[in-house]
């Protein structure tokens, strides 16, 4: 039994930890990137701008050391299970920064990613619907293994724009941390914490004008974690809520080239720049479709205004993750019933 | 208002996931069909009851792409 001073106390450390970690190694890990001459070109931005890649490490040394301390304060095994999906994802990221891979690369190695979760048995049997909970012990195992993949490769591919990625799981994690709170218990929601914490801290970097490219390491290692602190959460549902946004870019992509490949493999570009590096969709009707695309489907933008524009649309479907966990906890208690 | 088409998508999208959670709570989940009187049942039950769940994500999914190629048509092809 954790009291709630231990709660508030526990949750203050690991939040504390995973943010100074990465908030004071970044700027030294930013030096290093640049002096090894691991720079990528910011294409939308005048004078091809050269930003150093992937903050990935960063955020997990912050990640890993927050929940190693937080083990050995709660003793949990859900901690384990989500820190070795994490690293995982982590190490499929990097070597996806290190070597292009093929399309299949991600969504098929970060299968991998989510068999701690299901060895240490770390999930539950039932899947939370909002109005009551399913028992699918066999369906749940097949749904863990497509979760971990999906989130993973979502956070990926709405990363487009500076601090996209960190600012979007930054506000939705908000939902999640609450709906794991009422419906899981209190580990989870301190397992949250250093995912939070660590990304406040990398949007210092990340945000517009970008220090710093979280890169394939760091939106996996986002995606995942987030996907797995919702499995071990009982927040599948709300998690898929939150995240509609970027859920709806995947399937938007996905179902505009019909195969899995990478952004960098599509010969026609959903976006173009004008003179002004502004940002406008692209009139080709065989350009993928995508979230920004839409977003730009009235006109151009700059950069910056399409990153405001898909905050607003993750503060909205975060509203309804949080109207949801309303409805569900009102089922849960009794205070609604069909 | 530029965000009004797709805050409507995202909205129907939240209905379309919390009318799939409704019949998968209290129309799919309830179900029990006996065929032999005896424990077969159960796996019977299991197998069509995981069945109806998987199809209706796949109506799901289908409907999706069908509100996809419209909302797609109304805003990109228009412009």
């Amino acid at each position: 039994m954790i009291y709630p001073l231990d709660i508030t106390i526990y949750g203050i450390i690991v939040s504390a930890i995973s943010f100074s970690i990465v908030f004071f190694i970044t700027p030294a890990f930013i030096e290093y990137l640049t002096r090894k001459g691991r720079v990528v070109v910011d294409y939308h931005k005048p004078g091809k701008l050269m930003v150093p890649r992937p903050a990935g490490p960063v955020l997990l040394i912050g990640v890993v050391i927050s929940e190693i301390i937080l083990y050995f304060l709660i003793l949990d095994v859900k901690i384990i299970s989500v820190l070795l999906t994490t690293i995982i994802a982590f190490i499929i990221g990097y070597i996806d920064d290190l070597k292009t891979m093929p399309g299949w690369f991600k969504p098929a190695a970060l299968i991998l990613a989510a068999i701690p979760i299901i060895v240490l048995g770390t999930h539950g049997n039932y899947l939370g619907l909002i109005f009551d909970s399913a028992f699918i012990p066999i369906l749940y195992i097949l749904l863990i293994l497509s979760i971990i993949p999906i989130v993973g490769n979502t956070i990926n591919s709405i990363d487009v724009f500076n601090g996209v990625a960190s600012g979007f799981i930054i506000i939705t994690m908000i939902p999640l941390l609450v709906s794991v709170i009422l419906f899981s218990n209190t580990n989870v929601f301190l397992i949250g914490l250093p995912l939070l914490f660590g990304c406040i801290a990398i949007y210092q970097y990340h945000k517009f004008p970008s220090k710093i490219f979280l890169g394939d390491s760091g939106t996996l290692l986002l995606g995942s974690m987030y996907a797995g602190i919702s499995i071990v959460g009982n927040s599948e549902i709300i998690g898929v809520i939150a995240l509609l946004p970027a859920v709806m870019n995947s399937f938007l992509f996905l179902s505009s080239v019909k195969k899995i490949v990478e952004h960098r493999e599509v010969k026609t570009r959903p976006v173009t720049i004008c003179d002004d590096f502004r940002l406008m969709a692209s009139k080709d009707n065989s350009a993928p479709a995508t979230l920004v695309r839409l977003i730009l489907a009235r006109g151009p933008l700059s950069e910056q205004e399409i990153i405001t524009r898909i905050f607003i649309l993750a503060t909205f479907s975060s509203i309804l993750a949080i109207i949801s966990i309303g409805i569900q906890y009102a089922f849960m208690i009794g205070k609604l019933s069909l | 208002m530029r965000l009004f088409g797709l805050f409507m998508l995202i909205f129907i999208m939240w209905i379309m996931i919390m009318t799939v959670s409704y019949f998968l709570v209290f129309i799919i989940g309830p179900l029990h069909i006996n065929v032999f009187y005896n424990s077969m049942d159960r796996l019977i039950s299991s197998i069509i009851k995981a069945s109806l769940a998987i199809g209706l994500v796949i109506v799901l999914i289908l409907l999706l792409g069908f509100l996809k190629t419209k909302y797609l048509q109304k805003a990109l092809l228009k412009n």
